[in-house]
Parts: C-alpha cells; sequence; structure tokens
C-alpha cells in the first residue's frame, strides 16, 4: 500500500516507442483496462494447463525514447482473480495462496527497461505479491505503436512473458498437485494522453 | 496405466453425455470431462499490437477411449454465453449477433472419431467444429497428453492441452477485422476427463 501511493505520485512510464526519433519527452501513457490482462499458467497434476488472470488492474508507463529508458507501475486487485471455476478463485483469494484480504494488491514496478530499435524488449522489476518482493523480468514478445484512427491518438501495446515460482511468496499448499513454475503471460495497451 | 483420450473441448454446450446413449462407441472406457479442468481460451491479435485472450469456461462431454487398441470417439460441447474476457464491454460485442450471436447459437460443439496415438497417448484429433450453426472440420494438436490417479476422485484421469488455429470468419463470427481484431484465432484447450 504504501508502495502504491508512492508509484502514483511518480511520473510513470510508457509504452511507446515506435514514433521515437519524434519524441524528446518521455511519454506516460495510461493503461487501456479494456486491453490489458496479466493471465497465469500452471500445470496441473503434470497433465494439462490451468489457466487464470486478474481482471482488474491499474498502472501506467513512461517511456523516455531519447533515454531509451522508462518505468512501469502496475498494482493488481488480487481478488479479482478469475479462473472460471468460481471455488477455485475462493480459494485462490484465499489464505493458502494471494491472502486477498491482508494484501488487496500486487504491485509491480519496473525502472530498467530495455529498448531495442526503439521497441521495449524487456521490462526488468519487482513483483510484490502477499506483501513478498521477488524480481521479475518481463520479455516482450510482441510490441508496437500505431494511431488510433478513431481517437487519433497513439497507441501503444504488446504481450510480455515472464516466469515465477509459487514457492518464492510462500504460497506451497498446491505444490502438490501444481507446478511450482507459473507463466505469466501480459498483455499491454496503453494510449498517450 | 491407461492413457489416452481426450477429450477435445470446447465449443459446444450441454449435451454431449446425453447423446451417447444413442451413439455406436467403440470399444474401450468412458470419460467424463470435469469442468472444473476444462476450458477453452482464445487468442486473437487487437489491432496488431497485443493478444486478447478470453475463455470459455463451461465444456462438458464425454469420450470413449481404447488405448490398447488406439482409438477414441469424443463429444464435446461448449456454452457460447460462458465467454469472458474479463471485460464486460468487451463480452457484450464479442457476442452480440454479429459475433458469435450466442442468444440464437447458445452452445458450440465438437465430434470427433479420428484420433492420432503415439503409442498410448493422443497427439491429434480431426474432428467437426460447429460453431454459430455452421460445421467445418478442425484439427487439434496435443501438445500434452497424460493419465494419472486422481486421489481425489479415486479414479483415472487423463487430459492433456490442444490447440488449433481457425479463421473465425470461415463460421461467420464477425467480418475479417472487426472489433480490430484479427481473424486468425487460436484456440487453447485445456481438458481433464475422469474415467467413469
Amino acid at each position: 500500500m504504501k508502495l502504491a501511493r508512492h508509484w502514483r505520485g511518480l511520473p510513470v512510464a510508457t509504452l511507446c516507442l515506435a514514433g521515437a526519433a519524434a519524441h524528446a519527452q518521455p511519454v506516460t501513457y495510461a493503461l487501456d483496462p479494456e486491453h490489458t490482462r496479466v493471465h497465469w499458467e500452471v500445470l496441473h497434476y503434470g497433465t494439462s494447463t490451468l489457466r487464470g488472470r486478474f481482471d482488474n488492474l491499474q498502472g501506467s508507463v513512461t517511456l523516455d525514447r531519447a533515454a531509451r529508458s522508462g518505468d512501469v507501475s502496475i498494482s493488481v486487485d488480487t481478488a479479482s482473480v478469475s479462473t472460471g471455476v468460481s471455488a477455485l478463485d475462493r480459494v485462490l483469494r484465499g489464505n493458502n495462496f494471494f491472502m486477498s484480504n491482508k494484501h488487496p494488491q500486487a504491485y509491480f514496478v519496473a525502472r530498467q527497461l530495455r529498448l531495442d530499435d526503439g521497441r521495449v524488449s524487456e521490462v526488468r522489476g519487482e513483483l510484490t505479491l502477499r506483501g513478498v518482493g521477488v524480481p521479475l523480468t518481463l520479455r516482450a514478445l510482441t510490441f508496437g505503436c500505431r494511431t488510433d484512427n478513431a481517437a487519433q491518438r497513439e497507441l501503444c501495446g504488446g504481450d510480455f512473458e515472464g516466469e515465477l515460482a509459487q514457492s518464492d511468496f510462500g504460497m506451497t499448499f498446491g505444490l502438490s498437485f501444481t507446478s511450482d513454475r507459473v507463466r505469466l503471460l501480459v498483455q499491454v495497451e496503453g494510449i498517450r494522453p | 496405466v491407461k492413457t489416452a483420450r481426450c477429450f477435445k473441448r470446447r465449443y459446444v454446450a450441454g449435451f454431449a453425455a446425453l447423446s451417447l446413449a444413442g451413439a455406436a462407441w467403440p470399444e474401450g472406457a468412458l470419460y467424463q470431462i470435469d469442468p472444473t479442468h476444462a476450458s477453452v481460451t482464445f487468442e486473437v491479435s487487437h489491432l496488431g499490437l497485443s493478444t486478447l485472450r478470453g475463455r470459455f469456461a463451461r465444456v462438458e462431454g464425454t469420450v470413449m477411449l481404447d488405448k490398447a487398441g488406439r482409438s477414441a470417439r469424443a463429444e464435446i460441447t461448449l456454452d457460447t454465453a460462458s465467454l469472458s474476457t474479463g471485460a464486460a464491454t468487451l463480452d457484450a460485442q464479442l457476442k452480440a449477433a454479429n459475433f458469435l450471436n450466442v442468444a440464437e447459437f447458445t452452445s458450440a460443439s465438437f465430434k470427433a472419431d479420428n484420433f492420432s496415438f503415439k503409442d498410448q497417448n493422443i497427439v491429434a484429433v480431426e474432428g467437426a467444429l460447429t460453431l454459430r450453426g455452421k460445421t467445418l472440420p478442425v484439427v487439434l494438436r496435443a501438445t500434452r497428453f497424460n493419465c494419472y490417479f486422481n486421489l481425489l476422485f479415486q479414479r483415472e484421469v487423463c487430459g492433456g492441452d490442444f490447440e488449433t488455429t481457425l479463421e473465425r470468419s470461415r463460421w461467420g463470427v464477425g467480418q475479417a477485422e472487426s472489433l480490430g481484431l484479427a481473424d486468425s484465432v487460436r484456440l487453447l484447450i485445456q481438458v481433464e476427463a475422469i474415467k467413469q
């Protein structure tokens, strides 16, 4: 919580790059909630992939193309976890997993962005979940920017991928039936103000 | 140890199990899909920028699997209204008449009896996907397949991950560029089924 407040006060980041040369100043993009989502995947009994996502998140991204840097801050409402199975969602919100009552939000903050040819290719930061902070690197699978025809505003977006271990956050309850390894897939789109 | 078989997924809703009775099933064991471990996720590019993912959460059906004989047959139904992307506005657009039209086409179905095996594991499934009232052939590729003894159910469970890529416009789901979404849609199917 403290962190979250802190971040909100900061200039945040931006995602875009394509027009790199045209933008000398850092630009902060607001995340589009319809097209920004955190998905996760774990292996169930070594057999099939269980998928879930977090539906509610807030944040922004600032890109400084000239400096080839930027930063990201995102907060996720852990109670918004959704697997499509409500009984499972309740378990995930509980004390064996996300402890949503005590830790209603998870945070991802990154100030190490790698830009290649004007495109975000990697984001290194820290994920805080259940009050435990763990380094997390997200790699871009796709990234690009375009001008939205209707709004005449620049949109940037991409898909990012990362890996976590449940046990790094003290979540060991599920390890007898799911993989410790969690694959994260993050869809993100940001709109230039 | 038994193996394989599988289920398919997705698209259809509801009646697979009931329809078994009158069908000519191969030899083998009957497996009922575990609705808590079966779902269909779709991935489609949005504006060429990022990948929109959504899920059909309600999947039902049965699979008859003969591992020794390396044959299987499956009938799966998916509830189209169970579509969820996590964004209500988007869900409404995808369910609308000009897209999935879930009000008229409440279920999608997948029926298959052409299974490919490697040893006793299913590696591919050729079947017919009925979506928005139109039936076309689809091949699902298994990226993972396994059977195990589930302590909770005290029964064997078989399942895996399957995927395919299709062009939604062939089933009349929207226009090629509706909602800024690409025509090409990747389906990721998680399925586990419990031996009866």
